[in-house]
């Protein structure tokens, strides 16, 4: 009998030893803390692509042709009745005119030139002409390049101003300025 | 004995003669002035078929042959009352003493009908009068389209029997903007069956008619340059054969064969007078001058052309004469300081041409032979670009006396100057050269 309790006890103390092992936790150290152990916040978000910063040139060589040609970014220069010499007042607009062309390398120009009423058609034609020549050669003496210029003439075709007063004739004998590449 | 000599040399020497002129190919007109015209009685013409439309139809015809007799200057019409003076025309049996004691010089008889398909058929025939002699006859079949061109014709029959050139068949072309922007189109002498030629929807410029009126010399824009081009309007072919520089001012020469025009396609980019030779494709620089030469216009014989030059002064253009090749150059204009487009008159012996004093521009004739200029225009307006008619009697030309840009005809002597054209603006006719 006695036997028999030592032999219950120890299968009781086996058993309950093995629940307790099971149930209560190993007397272990708590583990120092760690930083690694705190989680780190993870921002999740899409990337979004930032605008390059435009230089004033990529601005503006965005524009189509047509919206550049109608902020006229190179003014006309006028010339006297028959004439197709460079007067002193057209001079400072070439060379604002080359200044611009020097920002913006890779555009370029057409030179056209046109006559008042005032003139035949065929030698208007060929006043024209020389009136653009005249602007292509100024701007090339100020360092535009001559594969950047194109020259055209209206003769007396394409007037500004339909009057015939010196006022009108004025207006339309004058070399415009066309953007025709960029 | 020396009477018998004498014949054959002579007919010798007027057979050679004969083959100089043939060689040479000249064909120099001459206009007469002060000889009475002559007086062509245009009776009604009898319809064949009992339609309105027919009825129309031969109205139509003998309307515009008398209009083209009476703008010819060589011939007139009858007044119609003196047909109520004799017997009723009778085709089969002609009275030519009626006709001629109303003064009749040529009779001009049609009859019209009708062929199984519809179309109309006029049959003309040309009489002298005072030899009571059939000279000439001709049929026509046509669509309605074709009632002018017929009428037209027939007074062209009545030119030739006179040595005379065609010119009633003939057309004008011209640079127009009434649908928008400058094209060419092309109308009758007489300003009727205005057609467009170009449909490049930009600015087309300075057309020039080849001699056979199949072909058009003319600047174009369409590639943003202004290059030269040859179309035949009715094949609707095109060639460019310009398209370096600035190419215009267009002139067939007088056999078809080359074409004068001025371009700036040298280095220098000066306005040069230059001749395509049609047949071999190759160009050939003319002038050298530093200044602006352009506007060239070929004399009938094509051994000279006469052109536009400032080289003695910019801005002030004068009329010069060169030899075909480029040699001999002289000027012919005088007096003023300002001149432009030169017409070289298929006569031979006058140049018109632009001339400008004080801001009015009027056309002037140089006489080649007394070297007398003569006024032609006197109105106080821009009178330009004037054009030959093919007998060089009349010159179409632009004026802006109306108000906007049109073409206008006026005779060599000054005559009945009439307007031509009325939709848009209209400049730039050209009728031969």
């Amino acid at each position: 009998m006695k036997k028999f309790l030592i032999y219950a006890l120890a299968i009781v103390l086996v058993f309950s030893f093995a629940v307790s092992c099971k149930k209560k936790p190993k007397e272990v150290p708590p583990p120092p803390p760690q930083a690694q152990e705190q989680p780190k916040v993870e921002k999740v978000e899409q990337p979004v692509v930032k605008e390059p910063v435009l230089s004033e040139e990529d601005i503006y060589l965005q524009k189509s042709l047509e919206q550049i040609n109608k902020e006229k970014p190179l003014a006309n220069i006028y010339f006297d009745y028959d004439k197709a010499l460079i007067r002193d007042d057209a001079r400072p607009v070439l060379e604002a005119n080359s200044g611009w062309l020097a920002k913006f390398k890779t555009i370029k120009i057409l030179i056209a030139g046109n006559c008042d009423e005032r003139g035949t058609e065929e030698y208007n034609m060929a006043l024209g002409e020389k009136r653009a020549k005249a602007a292509m050669d100024y701007l090339a003496t100020l360092g535009v390049s001559a594969g950047r210029m194109k020259i055209i003439s209206y003769g007396k075709s394409q007037p500004v101003d339909p009057g015939h007063n010196e006022a009108a004739w004025q207006k339309n004998r004058r070399d415009e300025f066309l953007v025709i590449e960029k | 004995m020396t009477q018998r000599k004498t014949i054959p040399g002579l007919i010798l020497a007027i057979l050679a003669a004969a083959g100089v002129l043939r060689a040479q190919q000249e064909v120099l007109l001459k206009i007469s002035e002060g000889v009475p015209m002559v007086a062509v009685a245009l009776p009604p013409f009898i319809v064949r078929t009992a339609s309105p439309e027919a009825q129309a139809a031969a109205l139509e015809i003998q309307q515009v042959l008398a209009d083209d007799v009476k703008a010819s200057r060589v011939f007139q019409p009858l007044p119609k009352e003196y047909y109520g003076y004799i017997r009723p025309l009778n085709p089969d049996k002609i009275f030519f003493k009626d006709w001629d004691s109303i003064q009749a010089k040529l009779l001009v008889t049609g009859e019209l009908s009708a062929d199984d398909s519809g179309r109309t058929v006029f049959s003309g025939k040309l009489y002298d009068v005072k030899s009571e002699r059939f000279i000439v006859g001709k049929r026509y079949q046509t669509e309605k389209s074709g009632l002018r061109l017929i009428a037209h014709k027939m007074a062209d029959e009545l030119m030739k029997l006179y040595g005379e050139k065609p010119v009633f068949a003939t057309r004008i072309v011209f640079v127009s903007n009434r649908d928008g922007n400058d094209e060419i189109y092309m109308m009758d002498y007489d300003g009727a069956n205005q057609t467009r030629i170009t449909f490049n929807k930009v600015k087309d410029y300075m057309p020039a008619w080849s001699p056979d009126q199949r072909t058009i010399a003319y600047t174009s824009y369409k590639r943003g340059n202004a290059d030269l081009y040859l179309r035949n309007i009715y094949e609707g072919k095109e060639t460019l054969i310009a398209s370096k520089g600035t190419s215009y001012a267009a002139a067939f020469s007088p056999d078809g064969k080359k074409l004068a025009f001025c371009s700036t396609m040298s280095e220098e980019g000066n306005a040069e007078i230059y001749v395509l030779d049609l047949e071999t494709m190759k160009t050939k620089r003319l002038t050298y001058s530093g200044g602006i030469d352009t506007a060239p216009s070929w004399s009938p014989t094509g051994r000279e052309i006469a052109f536009t030059s400032d080289r003695t002064g910019q801005g002030a253009p004068q009329v010069y004469i060169m030899d075909a090749e480029g040699s001999n150059v002289r000027k012919v204009s005088f007096g003023g300081s300002y001149f432009d487009s030169p017409a070289w008159s298929p006569t031979g012996d006058r140049i018109a041409y632009v001339a400008r004093v004080e801001n009015i521009f009027d056309l002037y004739i140089l006489n080649l032979r007394t070297n007398q200029a003569t006024k032609l225009t006197e109105s106080n307006a821009r009178n330009e670009t004037p054009s030959w008619s093919p007998d060089g009697r009349h010159i179409v030309f632009t004026s802006n006396m109306s108000g906007s840009l049109q073409v206008y005809m006026i005779d060599y002597d000054g005559a009945n100057l009439h307007r031509l054209t009325d939709r848009g603006e209209n400049k730039l006719a050209n009728w031969t050269n």
